[in-house]
This record gives C-alpha cells, sequence and structure tokens, in this order.
C-alpha cells in the first residue's frame, strides 16, 4: 500500500509500522526501546512522528514503533516540533545516566540542557525495558519492572537471586548504557545477585555460557547439547558438513 | 416479561438509614441496627414499618440521614439514641422532631424534606435516581422502581442495533473523563470482526476526594448490571467484567449480592428473560493503581497482566481485551444506560447543553459548606453548585478555586464561576470534567501547594512506563518542591511550562498528557502566587512554612485566647481580654492560629 514519508511516495507492507517502513528505507527516526527483535513498546517516546489527517488542523503524535499502518497515511519524520519534544525527553534521560558516554553524547548532538542527575538503581538505567524483553525472548522472566511511577525500576522479584535466572546476561549485552552489572573471573559469573559456573568451550577453551544455561538449551530443544561456543560449532559444523563433498 | 410490582399498603411506613461511606463513618450502621432493635416490640402498630439501609444519599455534610416514607420525612445527623424518639414520636404518633429537621440557613425555616432544601432542590437524578430510595441488597427494590423494564423492552421489541442507534441518538458521553460518544464506541464494537466479544464496566475510581462510582456501585448496583447487559445485548458480548478497585469493599459486595440475584431472577445468565440471548458478569478486583482506570492499564490488569497504558491505534472496541472487541465504560455511564432505553433518547437528550447531553454526577468536597454527591443537568454553572447546592465557602472565608478532574483536572478561578460545565467549556479553562470531583479551595490555599500535591500524587500513581510521563513529573515535583521551599528561580517558570508541554504532546495515555493541567492552570490564573514565591520569599496564603510568619495584630486582638489553646508548640503569650503575641523563634509556622482565629487577628508577615 502507498504512504507518504516527508513528502516522498513508498510502498508499506500492510500492518508493519511507521518505524519498520522507515528502518527499511533508511529514514532515521531516534529510538531507544525498539529492537527488531521485540518490536515498539512505545516507551521512550523518541520515535514519535507526526501525522498528517485530513480534517484537522495541527499534525496528530503517534509513536512510529506501534503505530501499525492499516491505510494511506501522510508522515513527517522531522520538524521544529519534533525536535524540540526529542530534545526534552533526552534532556530528561540523561539525568538518569549523567556519566554515560553514549547518553552524554545524545545529549550534545540533541542540545539538550543538562538537569541535575538523578540516581537510580541500577545506575545509569533509562527504563528503555530492552532487558526485560531480552530476558523474556530468552524463554526467562527473571527481571521485570517493579514498582510505578518515578520509583520504577529494573529487578529480580524482591531483589533477591531469582530462580529463573540462568546467567545467560543477554540483559546486560543489550543494555545501551552498560547499566546492568556483571562480574566474571575464570570460573564463575555474578550478575543480578546471583553467581553461575561457567563453561568453557571444549574447542577453544573460552567460556561461552554458564552452567543452567546449557541445561536450560538441553530441556527446552529437546537435543543434547555438545559443548562449543558459537564460533566453534558454526567451524565444527563446516568441518562436518565438506565431508560430504568428496 | 415485565416485571412484578408488589402492591404497597398505604399506611405503612418505610424507615430508610443511609448507610453511604460517609454516613457509615459517622454511626449510620449504628443508627440501622438501633432500628433493628427496637422496631419490633411494637404490637400495638397494625401495619408494621418496613427497615431498610439504603446507599449514599449524597448529603454527606448532614448524615447520617434517617428518611421516613411516605411521608418524605428527613433527619439529620441522627444517633443511636435518637431512634427512641423517632419510634415513639414519628413512627407511632406522626409527630415531627424539631431538632433532627435540617434548618435552612437563611430562613431559619424547619425543612421537613431533604427535598426541600437547596442542596436537593437544584438537583436532576438520573444516575443516582434510586440511592437513598432502595435497599441495594433487595432486587425486588430495584424492580420496583423500573428496574429491569429497560432490558426486557430491548430484549422484546428492539434489535441490537436499535439499542445503540438510541445511545447514539440521546447524545450519552462517556462519564469517566475522556468524554468520548458512547454509542459510537458500540458501534465500532458491533461492526468489529471477532467473537467472543467483551463488556467491561470501568469501576477504578481514583481520584482523591472522588466517590461518586463507589456511591453506585455500593447504592444501586442492579443500575450497572442493566446497562452492561443492555450493552452487551447490542453488541453482541456474551461476558463482562466489572473491574473494581480493591479498597471498594462495600462496592465488590454489593455488586457480588446483585449479580446473584440478577441471575436467580434470570436477567442474567443463558437464555435471558427466555430470548436466547446470554451474558454473564464477574467482579474483578484491582490492586488500587490509579493507572488501572485508564482503559489499555485496566485491560492488562484483568488479563494479568502488570497494568500499564498501551499506544491505542487500535481502540480497544476493535482490540481490547484478550485481543477482542471490547467495550469498556465507567460506572455512571452505565447507570445512565436503562433510563436511556425505557424513556427515549428523546427525554435523556433534552437535558444538557448542545455538546454534553444528561447530567452529571459530582463529588463536591473541601472548604464546602454541604459536601457530598449532587447530580445536576451539565450546563450547570460552577457557581450554582457551590453557592446554591454546596452552601457556599465554608467559614464564610473567600472563594479562591475549585479544582475539577481530579490530578488530571486543572483548578478554575473566581472569574469562570458562571462557565456553564460541560465536558467541553471545562477543557477549553484548562481543567477538565474528569470522573466529577469537584474539590473547593479558599483563600488559605495556596495554589502552588496545590499544584505540588497533585504531581506528588502523580509521581506514586503514574505507571512509569514512559519517559515524558515518569522523568517530566519528577522534574515537575523537583521544581515545585524547590519554589515552595523559597529556593525558586524565575527560570524555573519557564522550566515548568516547558516540561509541561512536552508532557501533554509526547506522553503514551491520556493520565501522563493531562498530568502537567494542575500546574498550567495554577500558573495560568494564579501566576502572581508562584512571583510572589519566588521573587518575594512569600507564600501569601500562609502555607508554605519556609516562606511564611505570623504576626498578631494588636489593634484587631480581642485576646480570646483561641490561638493560645490550639497552639501546639505554646509559642503564643498574652493575657485575657489583651492582645497576644507569637514568639517567632518558637513558632512552627503550622498556621492553626491564623486558620482559627475568629477576628481575623492574625496576619501574615
Amino acid at each position: 500500500m502507498k504512504v507518504k514519508i516527508n513528502g516522498q511516495e513508498m510502498e508499506a507492507r500492510e500492518g508493519e509500522t511507521i518505524l519498520e517502513l522507515c528502518l527499511r528505507q533508511d529514514i532515521f527516526i531516534p529510538h531507544l526501546c525498539y529492537h527488531p527483535a521485540f518490536g515498539g513498546q512505545g516507551a521512550c517516546r523518541m520515535c514519535l512522528v507526526e501525522l498528517k489527517e485530513p480534517g484537522r488542523k495541527n499534525n496528530r503524535l503517534v509513536a512510529s514503533c506501534t503505530y501499525p499502518i492499516h491505510s494511506y497515511i501522510e508522515v513527517i519524520t522531522e520538524s521544529e516540533r519534533l525536535q524540540r519534544l526529542r530534545r526534552n525527553i533526552v534532556m530528561l534521560l540523561a539525568r538518569r545516566a549523567s556519566q554515560n558516554p553514549w547518553m552524554k553524547e545524545m545529549a550534545e548532538q540533541y542540545a539538550a540542557p543538562s538537569m541535575p542527575p538523578v540516581e537510580t538503581e541500577p545506575a545509569d538505567c533509562i527504563l528503555c525495558r530492552l532487558c526485560i524483553h531480552a530476558c523474556e525472548k530468552m524463554g526467562k522472566s527473571a527481571i521485570w519492572s517493579m514498582f510505578r511511577g518515578i520509583e520504577k525500576r529494573i529487578a529480580t522479584p524482591y531483589d533477591e537471586a531469582a530462580d529463573d535466572c540462568m546467567g545467560c546476561a543477554a540483559c546486560a549485552q543489550i543494555c545501551p548504557t552498560q547499566a546492568i552489572k556483571m562480574e566474571e573471573d575464570d570460573k564463575t559469573r555474578t550478575i543480578w545477585n546471583k553467581s553461575f559456573e561457567l563453561v568453557a568451550c571444549r574447542r577453544c577453551g573460552k567460556n561461552f555460557a554458564t552452567r543452567e544455561q546449557i541445561a536450560y538449551m538441553q530441556e527446552s530443544s529437546g537435543y543434547e547439547f555438545d559443548e562449543l561456543c558459537a564460533n566453534c560449532r558454526k567451524v565444527t559444523l563446516a568441518q562436518n558438513i565438506s565431508h560430504y563433498n568428496h | 416479561m415485565s416485571a412484578k410490582v408488589k402492591e404497597s399498603n398505604p399506611d405503612q411506613q418505610t424507615v430508610l438509614v443511609c448507610c453511604g461511606t460517609g454516613c457509615t463513618a459517622n454511626g449510620g450502621r449504628k443508627v440501622y441496627e438501633a432500628f433493628v432493635e427496637k422496631i419490633k416490640d411494637h404490637p400495638e402498630w397494625k401495619v408494621q414499618p418496613i427497615l431498610k439501609s439504603t446507599g449514599c444519599n449524597g448529603w454527606c455534610e448532614k448524615g447520617p440521614l434517617v428518611r421516613i416514607m411516605p411521608r418524605d420525612i428527613t433527619y439529620c445527623s441522627v444517633a443511636p439514641k435518637d431512634v427512641d424518639e423517632i419510634i415513639d414520636k414519628t413512627l407511632s404518633e406522626g409527630l415531627l422532631i424539631k431538632r433532627l429537621l435540617y434548618r435552612d440557613p437563611v430562613t431559619k425555616e424547619y425543612l421537613s424534606s431533604h427535598h426541600q432544601t437547596d442542596f436537593y432542590r437544584k438537583q436532576h437524578k438520573v444516575a443516582l435516581r434510586n440511592i437513598g430510595e432502595i435497599d441495594p441488597a433487595q432486587i425486588e427494590d430495584y424492580i420496583a422502581r423500573e428496574g429491569y423494564q429497560a432490558l426486557a423492552l430491548a430484549l422484546d421489541n428492539m434489535s441490537g442495533q436499535e439499542v445503540i442507534d438510541t445511545v447514539k441518538a440521546s447524545g450519552l458521553r462517556g462519564r469517566g473523563g475522556g468524554g468520548f460518544p458512547t454509542g459510537l464506541k458500540w458501534q465500532s464494537c458491533k461492526n468489529a470482526p471477532g467473537q467472543p466479544k467483551y463488556i467491561i464496566c470501568n469501576g477504578d475510581e481514583g481520584d482523591p476526594g472522588a466517590f461518586m462510582d463507589r456511591s453506585i456501585m455500593e447504592g444501586d448496583p442492579h443500575t450497572v448490571i442493566e446497562g452492561m447487559i443492555l450493552g452487551a445485548y447490542a453488541v453482541g458480548a456474551s461476558r463482562g467484567f466489572i473491574y473494581v478497585r480493591d479498597e471498594y469493599d462495600l462496592a465488590v459486595y454489593s455488586l457480588g449480592k446483585a449479580i446473584e440475584d440478577a441471575r436467580s431472577h434470570g436477567y442474567l445468565g443463558d437464555n435471558i428473560l427466555g430470548s436466547g440471548f446470554s451474558f454473564d458478569i464477574e467482579v474483578v478486583r484491582g490492586g488500587g493503581a490509579f493507572v488501572c482506570g485508564e482503559e489499555t492499564a485496566l485491560i492488562a490488569s484483568i488479563e494479568g497482566r502488570t497494568g500499564e497504558p498501551q499506544d491505542k491505534y487500535i481502540f480497544p472496541s476493535e482490540k481490547g481485551l484478550w485481543g477482542q472487541p471490547t467495550v469498556i465504560n465507567n460506572v455512571e455511564t452505565w447507570a445512565n444506560v436503562p433510563v436511556i432505553i425505557l424513556h427515549g433518547a428523546d427525554a435523556f437528550a433534552s437535558i444538557g447543553t448542545a455538546g454534553s447531553k444528561g447530567t452529571k454526577v459530582f463529588s463536591l468536597v473541601g472548604k464546602v459548606v454541604n459536601t457530598g454527591l449532587v447530580e445536576v443537568p451539565m450546563g450547570t454553572t460552577l457557581r450554582e453548585i457551590i453557592y446554591e447546592i454546596g452552601g457556599g465557602v465554608l467559614k464564610k472565608r473567600k472563594f479562591k478555586a475549585v479544582q475539577t478532574g481530579g490530578p488530571s483536572g486543572g483548578c478554575i478561578p473566581e472569574e469562570l464561576l458562571d462557565l456553564p460545565i460541560d465536558f467541553d467549556s471545562l477543557t477549553q479553562a484548562g481543567s477538565m470534567m474528569g470522573s466529577g470531583g469537584l474539590i473547593v479551595m479558599d483563600d488559605h490555599t495556596c495554589m502552588v501547594e496545590v499544584a505540588r500535591y497533585y504531581v506528588n500524587f502523580l509521581a506514586g500513581e503514574s505507571c512509569g512506563k514512559c519517559t515524558p510521563c515518569r522523568e517530566g513529573i519528577r522534574a515537575l515535583l523537583e521544581i515545585l518542591t524547590r519554589i515552595c521551599n523559597g529556593q525558586g528561580q524565575l527560570e524555573d517558570v519557564e522550566m515548568l511550562e516547558e516540561i509541561s508541554i512536552t508532557m501533554q504532546e509526547a506522553s503514551l495515555c491520556a493520565l501522563g498528557r493531562t498530568a502537567p493541567n494542575p500546574v498550567l492552570s495554577t500558573l495560568r490564573y494564579f501566576r502572581d502566587e508562584y512571583l510572589a514565591h519566588i521573587e518575594q520569599h512569600r507564600c501569601p496564603a500562609g502555607v508554605c512554612r519556609n516562606l511564611t510568619t505570623f504576626y498578631i495584630d494588636p489593634e484587631v486582638c480581642t485576646g480570646c485566647g483561641l490561638c493560645a489553646k490550639q497552639c501546639a508548640v505554646e509559642a503564643i503569650q498574652g493575657d485575657k481580654k489583651q492582645p497576644h503575641v507569637i514568639d517567632e523563634s518558637r513558632c512552627i509556622r503550622c498556621g492553626e492560629c491564623f486558620r482559627n482565629c475568629a477576628f481575623n487577628a492574625v496576619k501574615i508577615g
């Protein structure tokens, strides 16, 4: 179906969001809480765009990450109005992660005035909630956003070591501000108040997963898991396949 | 299918004891129990009187209320010790007890019925039509007052589409705050493909000071149920949910009993009144989060998910509960539906203004003489509600503002008191109808502190999901607290406006988009007060402690000593009938002397 983005006509897929279309078309819309693996949440509000609606004097503001395209629409992704809102959102968010280089850079980029820092738990968390969805996508729900209002924060239930947590660290890897603290030595990883035994790859010897993670993968897939890291698994697979060529 | 109405005996007296929340808090339940005890032993009566405990009459200020029918006598502020006298004099001998009657403050006349009082005369009861008249636990009481007749009429003579068309023609708009046309919402749900469809009643009333929906659920649960059945029939839904906040214990009980009774009478369940249409309702208790009044958060909560709103680019009427087409309306909206169906759209549409039809229930609280629940036609002015029904500002103080619409609303100043209130006029004034809270404020109220109070409420009650709402509220609260503490800067006012606009434009749901209203409306109408805090380090209302000192004007002080008695820190000294003095070093600026001085001798420094 035809739509118009910034005055330019283009083809959209039925039901895809404005943000998904724009990402496909290389039209930049800033976003913090969207990830292609989970879709939009409409939480950070950085991806707001203007929607021209016939018969309405003012353009409507919608979150491009959650607005599904079902019919012809006209969208504006850059304007003074949007610049101002994005600047203010960055201003309000940057104070939660005032020492974080990534947020500092963003604040500079949007010329956001600085406000006194806010202490958050965990420190530097901007509550984009990507960690929650990463955990959910792994098949677990060890962390969630707790409490309401300005007290809201990401935590395990009752801040205790969560039964559901298998130490996979998907949350820490996806976090844009490195707010989730993880400590590792040769044998153990500690994250969310829980310690895990690290398992080394039998081929290259590097630690690549926790014991609980491997057990979970075996249990959920029903297959015996060869203790190989992602890279060595690829190499081994390639070697196996090459036998068939002869 | 028409409901049976019992023949009434004209000699039979009925005693209605108000056991609404306000009256119960004042001992109404004890009065009722005293009647139960004492009404039995009068063998000389030819016809035993009927005793009923009712829902809230609305006149909470004068509770506990006892009404005696059919003579329509209303006794105010009744205590259990008055019960003997009421039985002996009024029930047995037909005499009035003067001291329990309401005395008009102007004419000094004793009024035997509450219907003659200023508080009731201007009211027009539609949603509250049965409350106070019936025992909510008796389905027969509801049936006797046209109850379930609208349902019988619709099932007998109307198609679902005709029900929707009637609601559309009535002009009914959602009473929960949004003001969306109810008929359009139903049409959208009816047209949406997919089965099953659901009906939800939003009983998650959470505005500070609001108790309209609570009173309806407690005092007339069957009207809500009948409204929902009619809605279900109209859109083709088979299951309904009433979402009630957990704190409303009596409402949960009252609804539960009513649902059971409606089932056993054939109004709910399979094959309703033999029509082939089936529908049932269950009560869901919310956890008490204010944000769950927002419909997408409420739906998430029923589904067992965290009560957080979602973008509504597809309305719940198309994709709601468990992804199915869902009609969600507020308690008061449902309560209006049976009346519209039974008496027709025209009768309903003849009440109200061009854009807002019917009546609206308000909970009138704060510094007003007659606190309570009032229902008036849309278009009634704020002045009529506050001065004629409400009896004016308490202690004859000067009116300063009225806060409408709860934390999403704003403060309306004296110059707008003649505003006829409806959905649109209040929005234009920078406030909103909201669910119908009206909080009257006198000149001892600091408007900066009021804004801070509401923002602080939302700091705990926003869901915290989206950035503008969560972080915007945090920033507003910091700045307002700073101003109240006397550390405000002129730039702060600009920053308040900048953040407020961002919240209005960018927040995910209506809670965030309206959260800055208390700030923006006070900035709009009481900017001087902000500037007095910032530039002169003075709180004109004498509320903000860091910015206030009190002194006693010796010319005015009569030396009555009331202030000295009230002072918790013994900071006020003075001889009898001689001007008193405040010791500033001891004074904690609580303002008790200032608020209580009958001669206005305590002044702000």
